[in-house]
């Protein structure tokens, strides 16, 4: 059993522990977060609840479909992801899977593109198309998220209306620790685009529940055979995931050979170092200065 | 054409697509929302299979369910050798239905410390993971000495049948279920045999052999 | 018949798998004090221990694929070499084929008895490795391992007390003495791993097999049941080197410039005119070589000669080279043709590639004229070896100029053998192979001058870009430009040393006897880092960030260099 969390970083930040769909009105559900077994409810009234033991309430939001909490004092907002809210968009939960592996490993791999044609063969790469091209990383919004942009990848089948093969082009985003956002054009209007959401919960430091959410743009006919792509994308990542040694994300960057496609998750690990997050990672030693 | 009531991540129903590549049976495939959705529990899919579980299929108005029963019924039917399930001899009968009964054996430990670790489902993990482990130490002395005796599969013979099909999945895919297959070499060894079976596709979370 | 016991200390040896378990194409895991390996043999019959994990991102090579040369990773396929571990080709970066050095972390593998023995301590030499009076290594017939679920202390003590029964059945075997070795897995389960003195005869082994197969089964169960184990214990946690060890080839550090001696292994004429060479480490492992490299020669006579290598992926036991005798020569090709003979030792310097090869391309043309032919069949071999679409059109004067024609029969119908064909039907022949220039395809061109002139010329007619046209020594193999010359002053040990156009200021540092980390050699990683306190630097690594950069106090050693004529550097 995993020692319990006494990392302040990650005791005062938001956790995700639900998708707020799944929880039928009333019923009292169990989980674990930061190694520690926690309740939660949605109330008949539709407020939810979050508590330790037999009674510790503990702060509570619902926000992008989930049920949030925290073992600390978590800041006033969560991180802002506004095409969420836009009206023409519908969300979908696409499941909630448990992964024998880190959150901080299981966000980096969402970062990834250059395992696209190994591990999503057919689906978001393919061989010979192997080259990560050069893409642009910057830390923004006063040092609270790692943004990775131009992210180009040639894909034999990006969405499921997209035919053939095609250079789609992403946008990562890192705005909280154990949580990504990936844009990418939505196959029904260029202009604008569809995101897909990986929110970690640190069941404990080398165990992960990713509830998995889209913000689509098109009808909703498509959105049972879109959730069985992001959960078959999901899948193969899995044993990759949970093959990775050490399970805890190593944030000394001789622990591991990065190249330069790796810029995001060069950047990402800067960014945890930089934050001073000690739990689901190896703390580097120093950072090399 | 063949109808499999049919979900992506599902090893029963993987089992089905991969005996049908195989035996380049076509198929089309009916999409069942088993997560998050649990469709096969509603009661809509419940008129298809009143236990509520899939792999179904449905070959032009003959509908059957359960993974093994359906292995049988797709082999004796579609796979002209007979290697597959082989009807010819009384003990390879006998053969085939026990490592059929293994791989139930399998599917509710390996496979269901999978659906425990992955999905939620409300099992007894530590009774499944030292029941996976338990088979996993037969299968490998099995195998260990079918290769001694320079023959690839589980059941006697030099052809791969049903049964390597029932098992292979629960097998590869344990340890998503925390289920190590380190400690047994054999098994290894034997799945990337399976891989090599001219027809073999892949399912999430299997990867294909490098050719032999 | 007697019965041994025996387990090694942590630094010891000790068997990992049976020799048996290691098929073709197959990688398997192993593990020992809680440190985990990739097994695999190549098609060569080779034994790999490597640490079980890939440099780039910690996951598991026993995920991977053996492709009989090289292991594959699963994540993002990157190829590590047979034999050195060397990684040879990381897909993200198609045109970087010559900027890492980095290697798995590779164990000694030995076979004896029937097993594969290794240990987790380099320094522990072989003599270390008990030769069992009892045993001879051709009679010795190794057991079917047995996994316990307990330590290997509490398994010995328990080995050591109990009596093992002798098969009745077999009388071939009934005088065999029996050793178990012992092999801890990790801090809670081991592996019992028997061998009988004597081989059975063919008609009693699988019964010798079966019965103590079943005998240590027995003695399994019972040794669990009196630990009080029920179920397999969780898997410990996975041990990881400590990463000043982890990675780094043997090449990277002080010698990566230094000749290693190599002795002539065969010699014979593969051609008219040309000699091939089989060249042979004398003492150790060569480095991983890459498709398109060359090696320097340095001949009797103290010149220095380049030398493409010819070697298909994971072909390193001996370098492969093809000297044709230069009727003009001034003592290099004359010397290796008239004086140089099998058993002779000769100095050769690490592999270069100035001539990489991408292996992302939709079609890979592939055009060779004469000797020319020796990096282009590398690399024909390499995308073969990877079943990547290519062909390989060779200009040569007759069926009797065609060298190494054995590895050239081997591509099939990929080779087209193009015989004597005078200039002006040569350029006609180009015209047609280099015709319109489609996306992702690919042209390598090596051969004499004339033809190399037709053949750009020609792709450049056919609006071929440039970044798809390649010919040896032309390309530019990195982004980083390496061409400035400088001087760097170290403030703390004041000394001043010359970096030259093509060496890094890391190199230079290592050469100089200064103790540098590094990792990834191309300005990623930041591990070899170092404060700037005087000079501008011309940065050209991704690791610091552009305010990092404009304010200059920190530089890569590995790829960074100097705008300014010189750097004076905190060390």
């Amino acid at each position: 059993m995993m020692q319990r969390c006494s990392d302040p970083v990650v005791l005062d930040m938001w956790h995700p522990v639900a998708a707020t769909v799944e929880l039928a009105a009333g019923v009292e559900y169990q989980t674990r977060l930061l190694g520690e077994p926690l309740s939660y409810a949605m109330s008949p009234q539709g407020l939810p609840q979050a508590w330790r033991g037999t009674q510790h309430q503990l702060p509570v939001m619902h926000a992008y479909g989930v049920l949030w909490t925290s073992l600390g004092s978590p800041p006033d907002e969560l991180f802002e992801f506004d095409e969420f809210h836009e009206p023409d968009r519908h969300n979908v939960w696409a499941g909630s899977v448990g992964v024998h592996t880190s959150a901080p490993r299981a966000v980096e791999n969402f970062l990834d593109m250059g395992h696209f044609p190994y591990v999503h063969t057919g689906y978001l790469g393919i061989e010979p198309h192997t080259e990560v091209k050069d893409y642009t990383v910057e830390i923004v919004n006063d040092g609270k998220e790692v943004l990775a942009t131009g992210c180009e990848f040639f894909q034999p089948m990006g969405a499921l209306n997209a035919l053939g093969g095609m250079l789609m082009e992403y946008t990562y985003r890192v705005p909280h620790p154990y949580c990504s956002i990936l844009y990418k054009s939505s196959p029904i209007d260029e202009s604008r685009r569809d995101a897909i959401v990986i929110f970690g919960q640190a069941v404990d430091e080398e165990n992960t529940r990713a509830h998995l959410v889209l913000s689509l743009l098109d009808d909703e006919s498509n959105d049972r055979q879109i959730q069985a792509f992001q959960q078959l994308i999901f899948s193969q990542d899995k044993p990759i995931l949970e093959n990775q040694h050490p399970k805890r994300l190593p944030l000394d960057p001789a622990v591991e050979t990065p190249i330069r496609s790796d810029k995001t998750s060069i950047a990402y690990r800067r960014w945890l170092s930089g934050l001073g997050l000690r739990y689901g990672v190896l703390p580097a030693v120093s950072d090399g200065r | 054409m063949i109808k499999l009531y049919d979900f992506e991540l599902s090893v029963n129903c993987y089992k089905q697509r991969l005996l049908m590549s195989i035996l380049g049976v076509e198929f089309e495939s009916v999409l069942v929302d088993f997560f998050p959705g649990s469709e096969h529990k509603g009661e809509e899919f419940k008129k298809v299979n009143p236990l509520g579980h899939i792999p179904v299929i449905d070959d032009g108005g003959f509908v059957l369910r359960d993974a093994h029963a359906i292995l049988i019924y797709l082999a004796a039917k579609y796979d002209p050798t007979g290697n597959w399930y082989r009807t010819s001899d009384p003990e390879l009968i006998g053969e085939t239905a026990q490592w059929l009964l293994f791989a139930e054996g399998t599917t509710n430990t390996a496979s269901a410390a999978r659906l425990h670790d992955s999905l939620g489902y409300p099992f007894d993990i530590d009774e499944c993971r030292s029941g996976a482990h338990k088979l996993f130490r037969v299968l490998e002395e099995h195998l260990w000495f079918r290769e001694q005796e320079g023959l690839d599969w589980i059941c006697s013979g030099d052809h791969p049948t049903i049964a390597d099909i029932a098992i292979f999945p629960d097998v590869m895919l344990s340890e998503e279920g925390g289920v190590s297959s380190q400690p047994y070499p054999a098994i290894r060894r034997w799945t990337d045999r399976v891989k090599r079976i001219p027809g073999f596709v892949v399912m999430p979370g299997i990867f294909p052999a490098a050719t032999a | 018949m007697s019965v041994t016991v025996l387990s090694g200390t942590k630094s010891g040896w000790h068997p990992i798998a049976s020799s048996s378990d290691l098929v073709d194409r197959h990688v398997y895991q192993g593990q020992l004090f809680g440190y985990e390996f990739a097994v695999w043999r190549s098609d060569d019959g080779f034994v790999n221990i490597w640490e079980n994990r890939c440099l780039h991102r910690g996951v598991r090579l026993s995920v991977g694929t053996n492709d009989g040369a090289e292991l594959v990773c699963q994540y993002h396929g990157w190829r590590y070499a047979n034999r050195t571990g060397g990684v040879t080709y990381i897909p993200a970066h198609p045109a970087d084929a010559n900027t890492h050095s980095s290697c798995a972390r590779s164990y000694v593998a030995v076979e004896r008895y029937g097993l594969i023995w290794t240990t987790l301590d380099s320094e522990t030499s072989l003599a270390d490795l008990e030769v069992l009076d009892v045993l001879d290594d051709g009679q010795a017939f190794p057991l079917r391992p047995i996994d316990l679920w307990v330590t290997s202390e509490t398994t010995i003590s328990h080995l050591e007390r109990i009596e093992i029964g002798c098969p009745t059945l077999a009388d071939s075997t009934k005088h065999s003495d029996l050793v178990l070795f012992v092999q801890p897995v990790d801090e809670r389960r081991c592996v019992v791993r028997g061998v009988l003195s004597e081989r059975p005869d063919d008609e009693a082994k699988i019964d010798v097999l079966r019965f103590y197969s079943a005998e240590l089964g027995a003695v399994r169960d019972g040794i669990e049941k009196s630990a009080g184990v029920q179920a397999a214990p969780e898997p410990a946690a996975f041990k990881v080197h400590p990463a000043v060890e982890v990675s780094i080839g043997l090449s990277s550090a002080t010698n990566r410039q230094a000749a290693v001696p190599v002795r002539v292994r065969r010699r014979w004429n593969t051609a008219t005119d040309v000699v091939g060479f089989e060249l042979e480490a004398v003492s150790g492992q060569l480095s991983t070589v890459k498709p398109g490299s060359h090696i320097d020669l340095h001949l009797p006579n103290a010149l220095v000669r380049q030398y493409s290598v010819v070697n298909a992926p994971g072909e390193l036991d001996a370098y492969t080279i093809g000297v044709k005798l230069d009727p003009t020569s001034t003592g290099g090709s004359s010397t290796l043709h008239g004086e140089v003979v099998v058993g002779d030792e000769l100095l050769v310097s690490q592999p270069r590639n100035g001539f990489p090869l991408r292996r992302d391309a939709v079609h890979t043309l592939l055009i060779a004229g004469g000797i020319g032919l020796t990096p282009i069949l590398a690399m024909a071999q390499a995308l073969d070896h990877q079943g990547l679409p290519y062909e390989l059109h060779h200009f040569v004067r007759s069926q009797n100029h065609i060298a190494f024609a054995d590895r050239l029969e081997a591509l099939g119908t990929n080779v087209t053998h193009h015989l004597a064909l005078d200039p002006d039907e040569t350029v006609t022949q180009l015209q047609r192979l280099i015709s319109s220039y489609t996306d992702a395809k690919h042209l390598y061109v090596c051969g004499p001058a004339p033809m190399l002139t037709a053949a750009r010329a020609t792709a450049s007619a056919n609006e071929w870009p440039d970044h798809a046209v390649h010919f040896e020594y032309f390309a530019n193999p990195t982004q980083q430009d390496q061409s400035s010359e400088f001087e760097i002053a170290l403030a703390r040990s004041a000394v001043t040393l010359p970096v030259r156009p093509g060496e890094s200021i890391l190199e230079v540092l290592k050469n100089a006897g200064i103790s540098m980390a590094s990792s990834c050699e191309q300005g990623v990683c930041g591990t070899c880092g170092v404060d700037l306190i005087e000079g501008e630097p011309d940065h050209q690594d991704v690791y610091l960030n552009d305010t990092e950069k404009r304010t200059g106090k920190r530089l890569m050693t590995c790829v960074s260099r100097a705008k300014s004529s010189r750097l004076v550097l905190d060390l």
